[in-house]
């Protein structure tokens, strides 16, 4: 019985791990994907853009909902994002790595989770 | 949990002022604690209405991150509480610190909204507040968006001009739509005849309902008595018996539901 739950403990581990991978490929497939769209030259290197409320009134729907809520939550996990915004984990990823990648947010990591936020003060 | 109510129009002159003060004073007088905030950078008003000149910090120095807001805060429930709280957070009339407000970039705006967002955290949760009430510029202002992305509940301010219906229809599509606020419109300064019998009252809000899609929750006739008493004390304290004050208490109490 015993090893049957060292087993058991073992495999779940396994799993996380293979889950938390899969999550950052699919956050590093998001950023090609965007990179792709825009072209590099369009991806701002020293000078972030500003999310002031003109800029968010200019994002697309999906985008601008997220942008709003981050403001809100200031540094959040895709997580918290998506508890706010009702969309599912892996939907808010993909928006928040976009935000980044157009130079409107930062991201962070801190151990195993990333925190996106909007960068004040540039 | 508190709510923060922003008071906005298309056009100025609209009546958001008086009635941002009129449902702040609603709201203390029934006992609740209430801070009304003048957002109006560009053409300050609410240190006239409630007579206080020479303040040492105004909210241009909280959105400027020069103090905290407990500095900017007035207590004027001596005055005006009757029951509840009523805290005031002036905007400097000075002429230039609205020339300053004018000349600010988008990245100050981006960081006045951060401010601003933070109010829930300080004035709601930590200070118990039941409303925040914003009184914003007219039209697309910087402002006055910053105030609809924090609010919880939009008051539109619309008169009868064509322009004003016109400019109102176009941002709740172009503004209050896109950032999925509850949203009420008050239709303000009616002419008294459009509500003169009941089925003139029932044919005018055919009309109103045809030209808005947003759900409208005041119809104010306009009273010359309001208009006499020209901003210089708040009309529903000096007079409590006036049907102005009937119509701004049922909005306190719709927008409580909303």
């Amino acid at each position: 019985m015993a090893a049957y739950r060292k087993l058991e403990a073992k495999s779940t581990q396994l799993l996380e791990k293979i889950r938390e991978n899969l999550e950052l490929l699919n956050e590093k497939i998001d950023v090609m994907i965007e990179i792709q769209k825009h072209g590099n030259h369009e991806i701002p290197e020293n000078l972030p853009e500003a999310l002031d409320v003109m800029t968010l009134l200019s994002l697309p729907d999906h985008l601008r909902k997220t942008a709003v809520t981050l403001c809100k939550l200031e540094e959040a996990t895709a997580d918290e994002v998506s508890k706010q915004t009702k969309r599912a984990r892996a939907v808010e990823s993909g928006y928040l790595n976009q935000l980044v990648v157009m130079g409107y947010m930062k991201k962070e990591r801190k151990g195993r989770k990333a925190y996106f936020f909007v960068d004040k003060e540039g | 949990m508190g709510k923060i109510i922003a008071v906005h129009s298309y056009k100025g002159g609209t009546g958001k002022t008086s009635l941002s003060v009129n449902l702040a004073a609603t709201y203390a007088r029934t006992g609740k604690k209430v801070c009304l905030m003048d957002l109006d950078f560009r053409a300050p008003s609410l240190h006239a209405i409630f007579k206080k000149q020479n303040l040492n910090y105004w909210l241009n120095d909280y959105l400027n991150g020069v103090c905290e807001i407990n500095k900017v805060l007035v207590d004027v429930t001596n005055d005006h509480g009757n029951g509840g709280k009523l805290f005031v957070a002036l905007a400097n009339p000075s002429t230039e610190a609205i020339r300053d407000m004018t000349a600010k970039d988008r990245k100050w705006e981006m960081k006045a909204l951060g401010r601003l967002l933070s109010l829930r955290s300080s004035l709601l949760n930590e200070m118990d507040l039941d409303y925040i009430i914003c009184d914003t510029s007219p039209g697309l202002q910087y402002s006055s968006i910053n105030a609809i992305v924090t609010a919880d509940v939009v008051l539109v301010v619309t008169s009868l001009d064509a322009s004003d219906i016109n400019g109102s229809q176009r941002m709740t599509s172009e503004l209050y739509d896109l950032f999925e606020k509850k949203t009420g419109i008050l239709v303000n300064k009616v002419i008294a005849e459009y509500l003169s019998s009941e089925k003139e009252q029932k044919k005018f809000n055919k009309y109103i309902k045809n030209i808005h899609t947003l759900p409208v929750l005041a119809t104010i006739p306009c009273f010359c008595e309001v208009l006499r008493a020209a901003g210089d004390f708040i009309f529903t304290e000096e007079r409590p018996e006036h049907p102005f004050t009937d119509t701004i208490v049922d909005l306190a109490a719709k927008v409580e539901k909303f």
